[in-house]
């Protein structure tokens, strides 16, 4: 297959997803618990997550990669890497891009530090003896062995690197696969949002910065993570991997292939600033571009999946923004109320959930949400709703004042 | 330790690296090379077994055996010398 000639109008078709996460592998289950308000939020378990702690989260549960099973190639495959193989293997399979040209396709991981669990344990069995550490930590350390691991397993040999953005690194891949498709540099284009591995000293400092919700729901670790509600006081962590497969739309009418939706429009805004505080300038920027890439007015957004972590000021500022976007009358909820937060995975998880709900006709609870900070957004509350949603936006931000924002549609 | 005990260590540490070759009969006369271990693995390999003798010495002293015999033998010698 020859390389196209550059597309820089016609939306970009969204025809693969898969995903790895606390509430579900693979998009049918995921979208099973997503639609039936299942979380699984509980005291966290996995080997280097507490000390004298009793941090609240979602980890996925009985997890295995088939992969490193069968090829010890793969034996020191880091979580978030085997998290980044599975998932990809599903979107690559429902893609279907087994007999595409390697050398145009694409993969663009989002998050950086995502191994920092593993890294500490090993680090910590080797203090007293660093000679013995294994070799192959002087690779695998890097978040590079993600891309390294999934091109080689799937022969990926377009372009291949990661990208961060904190909290926003999921969007931001979608954001460079969606450019890179555009700019020519291949065809296909898939952008994962790798698992973020945190260790207790992650949780600690996220907790101690006020990020991280507190031990307020310690004893009923269900109703701990609460977007957009009173009670929140910030967010709860949760596994996952997302992995989002674009394509350029001549190649996807060429291939055949049906799409989940289009990629219409997208930005990112920079607010100048080395905090955690969310910018309302920055939020109203990347929703106003987004929308003026796409074409569409606000009153044309049926559906938005916001941020919506559960920090009390990122809360705020983001419905302040919607409002002021004129974008208070569509659809509303928090994926993150049952997913938890993925940080580098998050916007990737949440452009998968916005793909499933305007393909299923159907949004998803939000979980917690007893007391609305702002009753006059259109919510959708404790149970699931009918809605056909012709053009959804998703948002996400950040940690050192980054933004990003995309507009969704349905395939014509 | 002897050289036996060592080469036993050897093959163990292969078998958890590259379980692939559990249906393997390991000779003192098997290469890494020629039994198709990466250098990555070959290093992992050669820590392990560093490890289980508490032999501190750089990997680069373990350079130059041309097979397993001849390696569990440079090991024993260095570990008697530590």
């Amino acid at each position: 297959m020859s390389q196209l000639a550059t597309d820089t109008t016609t939306p970009i078709p969204i025809t693969g997803l898969g995903i790895t996460s606390a509430i579900g592998q693979g998009k049918d289950d995921f979208a099973r618990a997503l639609f039936e308000g299942k979380s699984r939020f509980e005291i966290m378990r996995r080997r280097g997550r507490q000390i004298d702690s009793d941090f609240i989260g979602a980890e996925i549960a009985d997890f295995e990669c088939a992969t490193v099973k069968s090829n010890s190639r793969y034996r020191t495959a880091s979580f978030s890497s085997q998290t980044a193989i599975s998932t990809l293997a599903e979107a690559w399979s429902d893609a279907g891009l087994d007999r595409y040209d390697p050398k145009r396709i694409g993969l663009i991981v989002g998050g950086s530090n995502v191994q920092q669990r593993e890294n500490m344990l090993l680090q910590d069995r080797y203090r007293e003896n660093p000679m013995f550490v294994r070799p192959t930590y002087g690779f695998t350390f890097m978040d590079t062995d993600i891309c390294a691991s999934c091109t080689s397993v799937f022969d990926i040999k377009g372009i291949a690197f990661t990208v961060g953005g904190a909290s926003a690194s999921g969007q931001l891949a979608i954001i460079e696969a969606a450019e890179a498709i555009r700019s020519g540099r291949v065809d296909i284009c898939i952008a994962l949002g790798a698992l973020m591995d945190i260790s207790y000293w992650e949780c600690r400092g996220l907790r101690s910065l006020g990020a991280m919700g507190s031990d307020n729901f310690a004893n009923q670790p269900k109703l701990a993570c609460r977007p957009f509600d009173k009670d929140t006081d910030g967010f709860i962590y949760g596994e996952a991997c997302a992995a989002v497969v674009l394509e350029s739309a001549s190649v996807c009418q060429e291939r055949g292939k049906s799409s989940y939706a289009h990629l219409s429009g997208w930005a990112t805004h920079i607010d100048g600033s080395r905090t955690t505080a969310p910018s309302l300038e920055g939020e109203i920027s990347v929703i106003k571009k987004a929308l003026l890439m796409s074409g569409l007015t606000p009153k044309q957004i049926d559906y938005v999946n916001p941020h919506g972590t559960g920090s009390p000021i990122g809360d705020r500022t983001e419905l302040e923004a919607l409002a002021t976007c004129g974008l208070d009358r569509a659809y509303i909820n928090a994926t993150k109320s049952i997913t938890g937060h993925g940080l580098s995975a998050a916007g990737a998880v949440e452009v998968l959930s916005t793909c499933l709900q305007m393909n299923q006709s159907k949004l998803h609870p939000s979980l917690n949400m007893a007391d609305p900070i702002n009753t006059d957004f259109n919510w959708v509350g404790c149970e699931s709703k009918d809605a056909n949603l012709q053009h959804s936006l998703s948002l996400s931000m950040g940690f050192g004042g980054i933004n990003t924002a995309v507009c969704l549609s349905k395939a014509a | 330790m002897s050289a036996q005990q060592i080469f036993d260590y050897l093959t163990s540490s292969i078998l958890d690296v590259v379980p692939e070759l559990n249906e393997h009969e390991f000779r003192k006369n098997d290469s890494l090379v020629n039994l198709g271990v990466g250098s990555m693995e070959r290093a992992d390999i050669i820590i392990m077994v560093l490890e289980k003798l508490r032999l501190k010495i750089p990997l680069a002293e373990t350079y130059g055996p041309n097979n397993l015999g001849e390696l569990a033998d440079l090991l024993q010698s260095k570990s008697q010398i530590s």
